[in-house]
């Protein structure tokens, strides 16, 4: 009897260990590794839904109050909300083949050239592989990880730290060159999913401050883009 | 059903202070049933929403409505079973806590929730305080306080636009109009809580029709989302327009069926089969629709193309509100001087539909010529000549659905009544709204804005884009207003083929 039941309870301890190993988990890879592999599982993902909030002070020069949509760099469409003389406005966007496409308050879609592109709020560059918020994250310095909190339902570590303002601004051209901006990013703690990103500072004046917010939700959901019918 | 009985307790307050008490939460509720129209702009800003985004300002009013209609045919039975103050009570922190929800909103989804909400516990603050007054004097005096009570009611919601717009102009901005109702609740239930908590209210079983409310809501709901078109530029109607539709159908012939068979129906759906009740039913959407349209949409025309802020379109609304209650009080004397309903009814509509007709004209130059010499202009003239007609069927319509419903059920009539203009307003904005949203994008849809960048020519350019878009929501204000118009005639025809006379007076 003994002896029948010695191996038994050998695995019913190897479980019990393996099991309490997994509940106590290996302990968590630091900031700076997180922030890399979350910023190779974006560029790598096949697409995904992004919300895009702009708060505080964002001068004469930033329309653009808030955006979302689905995107697949460069492959972007999404609903924009312009702020135009104190009243919002909708415009719906579509990166597709190289170029940019645009549906208005009225009438159907039209090519914008790149300067005026340049005028309104250059996104491309925003999920740029090299320029883009996703390559930012290899480039925060003093990145610390905060306590697991929930985003949208997931088990995520807040991640924060510093990025350049010349970083800054090659990911989006209205954000001042200069000083450094604070950045937190919400890394999921498994898979590595991005699920919210924040950028805070003097980001488009050079005493008041500003919020860009960005949720990510639909991680890997296949996006791809097509030149929409003009007129 | 209300059912007026005699609580010994409260016999023995004051009860000119309760019923000022009570009185004053519904003044505060009524308020709130429009105030939302002068201020949609803006609440929609501070939830990010586009302006030109506008059918997202849909669910904000007919929310309202929704919660207003699925609590009324249940609160007059809940004053019975759970006490009218306590009844009262209740709804007045579900309304402040709705309040809360839309001052606070970060989201649509918040704001519409808290609409919801104010309009179940604003909706049921009137059958608790109707049933109170109606408690505390006996039925000889009984008439002129629920007049007042009424009356009360009505002002609340003649000014409620006035107040909105006023607030949202004014450095507070438009959350105030919700803040200020937690402290002035807050202030009314500490003021009312020692009779609330004494609980002497007497209370009796009563016969609430679960079932019935609840497939009447479950149909008005999945209407008002089958007519909401969350996406005008593609389709006038709701895009589960197809199942919705016939959803709701199925739900209303349900409610039919068991209101036949249950002993307690809200409504003795019987009473259909005369034709004066049913006319009057229907004439009373109808003309609720009507003001609705032009609740919402005289506000956002002066926002939108007069560039007037909330303040100023709320007075230009005022206008045709003020028209009202002069209408209703003389509609009630000349049914009663020339002994038909039928005539003032038909006149008050025809007036409305030649007053909606007139307003279809106006162009960006309209606001500014006088009238005879006048201080007034020829658009306030207009205003208050619709507003009139409006005011004017009131009195003969709901005398004439009261007389076909009899002694008996004239409780359950006046909610219906209430009900029927609730559900014109509900139906009759959601089809509006998204028909004319349609139409605006098929008008504009080969209108592509100039951009600037290397264009030479952009401003002048874009100054003729302004115009032609300007134009083109003048045009569907005009097809709006036309619509409701042709509505308002068909009313009026509806009341001259089948209101009854009044009946002759018996003296007892």
């Amino acid at each position: 009897m003994h002896a029948g039941a010695s191996p038994s309870r050998g695995l019913a301890a190897g479980v019990a260990i393996v099991i309490s190993l997994n509940a106590c988990g290996a302990p968590p890879p630091d900031a700076a590794s997180l922030l890399k592999q979350s910023s190779q599982r974006m560029l790598g993902l096949n697409g995904f839904h992004f919300q895009m909030q702009i708060s505080g002070f964002t001068g004469p020069d930033e329309p653009v109050q808030s955006a979302q949509g689905d995107a697949h760099p460069p492959a972007l469409h999404a609903r924009v909300n312009l702020k135009e003389g104190g009243i919002l406005l909708e415009v719906e966007v579509i990166f597709a083949a190289g170029n940019i496409y645009l549906k208005s308050f009225t009438g159907g879609w039209q090519q914008l050239t790149p300067d005026q592109v340049a005028q309104f709020f250059d996104a491309r560059t925003l999920f740029d592989p090299q320029l883009g918020l996703f390559a930012a994250m290899r480039d925060t310095s003093a990145a610390a990880r905060g306590n697991a909190e929930k985003v949208n339902g997931h088990d995520t570590y807040p991640i924060a730290g510093q990025v350049s303002g010349a970083r800054m601004h090659q990911l989006l051209a209205l954000i001042r060159d200069q000083g450094s901006y604070r950045a937190t990013y919400w890394v999921e703690t498994q898979g590595s999913n991005l699920w919210r990103a924040r950028l805070t500072g003097n980001l488009f004046d050079a005493a008041k401050p500003a919020t860009i917010t960005f949720d990510f939700s639909n991680h890997d959901h296949p996006v791809s883009t097509t030149p929409p019918p003009l007129g | 059903m209300i059912t007026p009985f005699r609580p010994p307790r409260l016999r023995s307050v004051n009860r000119t202070v309760l019923l000022g008490l009570t009185g004053a939460g519904l003044f505060l509720a009524s308020l709130d049933a429009y105030v939302v129209v002068t201020a949609l702009l803006p609440m929609l800003k501070s939830v990010n929403i586009a302006v030109n985004r506008p059918e997202q300002a849909t669910p904000i009013i007919t929310g309202f409505l929704l919660g207003y209609l699925a609590i009324m045919p249940v609160a007059g039975g809940l004053s019975d079973r759970f006490g009218r103050l306590r009844l009262f009570a209740v709804c007045l922190v579900l309304f402040a806590f709705g309040s809360l929800l839309t001052a606070t909103a970060p989201s649509l989804a918040q704001l519409v929730t808290g609409r919801v909400l104010q309009g179940a516990g604003g909706g049921a603050l009137v059958p608790a305080v109707l049933a109170l007054a109606a408690d505390l004097y006996p039925a000889g005096d009984r008439s002129p306080v629920l007049g007042a009570v009424s009356a009360l009611q009505e002002i609340g919601s003649v000014l409620g636009p006035l107040w909105g717009g006023l607030i949202t102009a004014s450095s507070f901005g438009w959350t105030w109009i919700f803040w200020i109702n937690i402290p002035a609740a807050a202030l009314l239930l500490w003021a009312l809580w020692p009779e609330v908590r004494a609980g002497g209210e007497e209370r009796r079983p009563a016969n609430l029709d679960w079932l019935g409310a609840l497939l009447a809501t479950a149909g008005l709901s999945l209407l008002t989302l089958a007519l909401y078109a969350a996406t005008p530029e593609q389709s006038p109607v709701g895009d589960g327009f197809i199942w919705q539709l016939p959803a709701a159908i199925v739900c209303f012939g349900l409610f039919v069926w068991h209101e036949r068979r249950t002993p307690h129906p809200l409504i003795n759906v019987r009473r259909f089969r005369d034709s004066s009740f049913t006319g009057s039913a229907l004439t009373n959407a109808i003309a609720g629709a009507g003001l609705m349209v032009a609740l919402v949409y005289i506000p956002v025309l002066a926002n939108a193309v007069f560039s007037m802020n909330a303040s100023s379109a709320a007075l230009l609304l005022f206008r045709l509100m003020l028209g009202i209650p002069v209408g209703a009080l003389l509609g009630g004397f000349l049914a009663q001087r020339l002994r038909s309903y039928r005539f003032v009814a038909a006149l008050g509509l025809l007036l409305a539909a030649v007053g909606f007709l007139m307003l279809s004209g106006w162009n960006e130059g309209s606001l500014t010529p006088h009238l005879l010499g006048s201080p007034l202009t020829v658009a306030d003239g207009e205003l208050l000549l619709t507003g009139f007609g409006l005011g004017l069927e009131i009195a003969p319509v709901s005398a004439a659905l009261l007389d076909a419903v009899g002694e008996t059920e004239r409780g359950a009539g006046a909610s219906f009544l209430i009900v029927m203009r609730l559900v014109g307003m509900l139906v009759g904005f959601s089809l509006v709204a998204g028909f004319s949203l349609w139409e605006f994008h098929r008008a504009t849809a080969h209108l592509i804005p100039p951009l600037p960048g290397l264009n030479p020519n952009f401003a002048t350019q874009y100054a003729i884009y302004v115009l032609k878009v300007k134009q083109a929501i003048f045009d569907e204000y005009h097809l709006i207003f036309r619509a409701t118009a042709v509505a308002l005639f068909i009313g009026a025809l509806l009341a001259a083929l089948t209101l009854r006379p009044l009946p002759r007076p018996r003296w007892r």
